[in-house]
């Protein structure tokens, strides 16, 4: 108003509650901006051209995998818990073709195969012994040069009896080779030059390229893992006590009757005895 | 004879499994047969020939705090009669008796009752349900994955306080969780919040249009989430109320499986039951209160009055918002172009003269 003196300098408190409220405006018209284009209990007017966006960049194949995780879930009924996961450039090269599920073959073992993915890594099982070169087991954890542990699978809670949770969830037995005092691991990472490099190629390649490029990867691999005993015995190659296994987990490892009910099956499995 | 022969092979194997569970320590009371032996490890299975990926895996601490916790691992998974077993082709049958004995019950607990309510429900298979419907209809497992033990916060049961009174008399360690199964259930209707309910009901199922087509379903069930959502039910549990009704308040009873087509007289929201069902929540209900449709779609030509003032009143919320936000951009502009400038530091917020303000 003409004569008036000009407002000048307001306290401090006028310039807060002022943002004050210009938040509580602005969250508001986005609220409503919300309600009126996306929101389900709204108009929805823009979920039409939402839903033909993701219409056009549908994948089958991704729909179908993700509905079998949801129907997995169900027919679990036991929880269905997600552990970590490293992160794709420091998992083992095998990753690149191969999941933590690799084996699918004999029937009769192959979910107790992969159950034992959680312990080592593919190597652990089918590395290729070369002679002049010995291999060492140790624990090794992608994210840190020397795991301490506690490692999952070394040691019962006393009161529940049940295996000890573990904080690492990564470190698994791998094979080392050892020169002298020095230990070499004898696994690669997906962030290795060569796995790099097919990644980035192996599109451009042609099948017998492929498979060429795969036997590679496969030069200190045989197709055949270990047999059980070559672990769950008395003298096996892990040393289970010096990888940090309590006394009674190892005599239960060493003496496992699964073991005998794999590696015994014929014998054990009297056909007809069951049948009624 | 038959029959000692089958005595003496369920003997021999009720032997070996015990022979297994004494070679570990420290099994769990329900798996004396020591199946969590390979089961444990969280590894434990294969992408099928189908390539779906199938875990075996139980973790026995979560088992072991679950519902089911006493329960014999083959008192659900009964076709496993052999050591190491088959791949399993055969489902579990919920309503088989299992070998524990309620409170003050000689019997054996079975889910047989509550099945049996479900069964007769518009969810239960029917003999003349197409195929397609048969699939689609959920089971136990659908809806119930095993549950866990979950203590009430709220301020109605002082917890510790009526726990140890339990105490008085009752081991800790059975009474906890035999107090918390109780008290879970005091909670509300049901032990899932609204929100999981309203998830549980259209994620999958109900909101699956597609699905729903298939099944041949009555336009009302088509359009059921969706005006669900528009309701104010709707829209409170969206907002996390955890009050307002959800699918269950209102479509089932204290038995929540007996949900029913409306047309059924047993249905919760048939016609003649609508006022039972709204006096749940809403005190002083009355025939004419009970008209109100709760959710059904508000089109020009079936519902021409309640559209007519849905579309008003609508206009009346969004002019109202837009409308002020018009009216301040607008006058702002019509200031910038006048040459008044905005300043927001040291004084007033616009500074200048209008151009048009010859009278200065």
């Amino acid at each position: 108003m003409p004569g008036e003196p000009k407002r000048l300098e307001h306290p401090r408190s006028v310039y807060i509650i002022g943002f004050i409220f210009k938040i509580i405006t602005l969250s508001v018209l986005i609220a409503v901006i919300y309600q009126i284009t996306f929101s389900p209990h709204g108009p929805a007017v823009l979920v039409p051209i939402k839903e033909k966006i993701e219409e056009s960049q549908k994948s089958a194949i991704l729909e179908e995998v993700r509905q079998q995780e949801e129907y997995e879930k169900h027919r679990h009924f036991h929880h269905v818990v997600e552990y970590p996961q490293l992160p794709e450039n420091m998992r083992p090269v095998c990753y690149i073709c191969h999941s933590d599920y690799p084996h699918s073959k004999n029937k009769k073992v192959r979910a107790m195969l992969n159950m034992h993915t959680q312990f080592f890594v593919c190597e652990t099982c089918h590395i290729q012994e070369q002679p002049g070169i010995s291999v060492t087991y140790k624990w090794y954890n992608p994210l840190n040069e020397t795991p301490k542990g506690p490692f999952y699978g070394t040691e019962y809670d006393p009161e529940t009896g049940n295996l000890i949770e573990v904080e690492d969830q990564f470190s698994k037995i791998s094979p080392f080779y050892r020169t002298g005092d020095k230990f070499k691991s004898a696994i690669q990472i997906q962030d290795s030059a060569l796995a790099q490099d097919y990644v980035k190629v192996r599109d451009k390649l042609t099948p017998e390229q492929r498979d060429n490029v795969k036997k590679k990867f496969h030069v200190h691999i045989k197709a055949k893992g270990h047999e059980c005993k070559v672990c769950h015995s008395r003298n096996g190659i892990l040393d289970f006590r010096n990888l940090g296994f309590s006394a009674n987990r190892t005599i239960d490892l060493e003496q496992l009757n699964i073991k005998g009910m794999v590696t015994k099956y014929e014998s054990f499995y009297i056909p007809n005895l069951f049948s009624e | 004879m038959e029959f000692i022969r089958i005595i003496t092979r369920k003997t021999l194997f009720l032997a070996i499994f015990l022979l297994f569970s004494f070679m570990t320590p420290g099994v769990d009371a329900a798996d004396k047969e020591n199946c969590l032996m390979c089961h444990k490890y969280r590894q434990i299975g294969r992408i099928d020939e189908k390539g779906r990926k199938r875990s075996y895996f139980v973790n026995e601490n979560i088992y072991a705090n679950s519902v089911h916790r006493n329960v014999p691992c083959r008192d659900c998974h009964t076709y496993i009669d052999k050591l190491p077993h088959d791949p399993v082709t055969q489902e579990v049958n919920c309503a088989n008796e299992c070998h524990i004995k309620p409170p003050f019950s000689n019997d054996n607990f079975s889910h047989k009752k509550i099945i049996d309510v479900y069964n007769r429900s518009v969810h239960g298979t029917q003999e003349d349900d197409s195929p397609e419907l048969k699939a689609a209809k959920p089971y136990c497992k659908y809806c119930h994955l095993n549950p866990i033990y979950t203590r009430v916060e709220e301020q109605r049961i002082a917890f510790e306080e009526t726990l140890g009174r339990c105490l008085n008399c009752h081991e800790r360690k059975g009474v906890t969780q035999a107090y918390k199964h109780i008290t879970h259930r005091l909670r509300s209707k049901t032990s899932r919040s609204p929100q999981e309910i309203v998830q549980l009901c259209s994620k999958n199922c109900h909101a699956d249009l597609v699905l729903m087509k298939k099944l041949k379903v009555s336009n009302e069930s088509m359009e059921a989430v969706k005006t669900y959502n528009e309701s104010i039910h709707g829209k409170a549990v969206g907002l996390g109320s955890q009050k307002a009704a959800d699918c269950v308040s209102c479509h089932a009873t204290s038995s929540i499986h007996d949900i029913y087509k409306k047309d059924e007289p047993h249905a919760t929201v048939n016609k003649a039951n609508l006022v039972k069902t709204c006096k749940q929540c809403h005190e002083n209900v009355t025939e004419r209160f009970a008209q109100i449709d709760v959710h059904s779609e508000i089109g020009p030509h079936e519902k021409p009055v309640l559209y007519s003032v849905n579309v008003i009143l609508g206009f009346a919320f969004y002019g109202s918002v837009f409308g002020l936000i018009g009216l301040a951009m607008l006058e702002s502009y019509g200031r910038r172009k006048d040459g008044i400038k905005m300043q927001i530091l040291h004084g007033t917020s616009w500074r200048g003269k209008s151009k048009r303000d010859k009278s200065k």
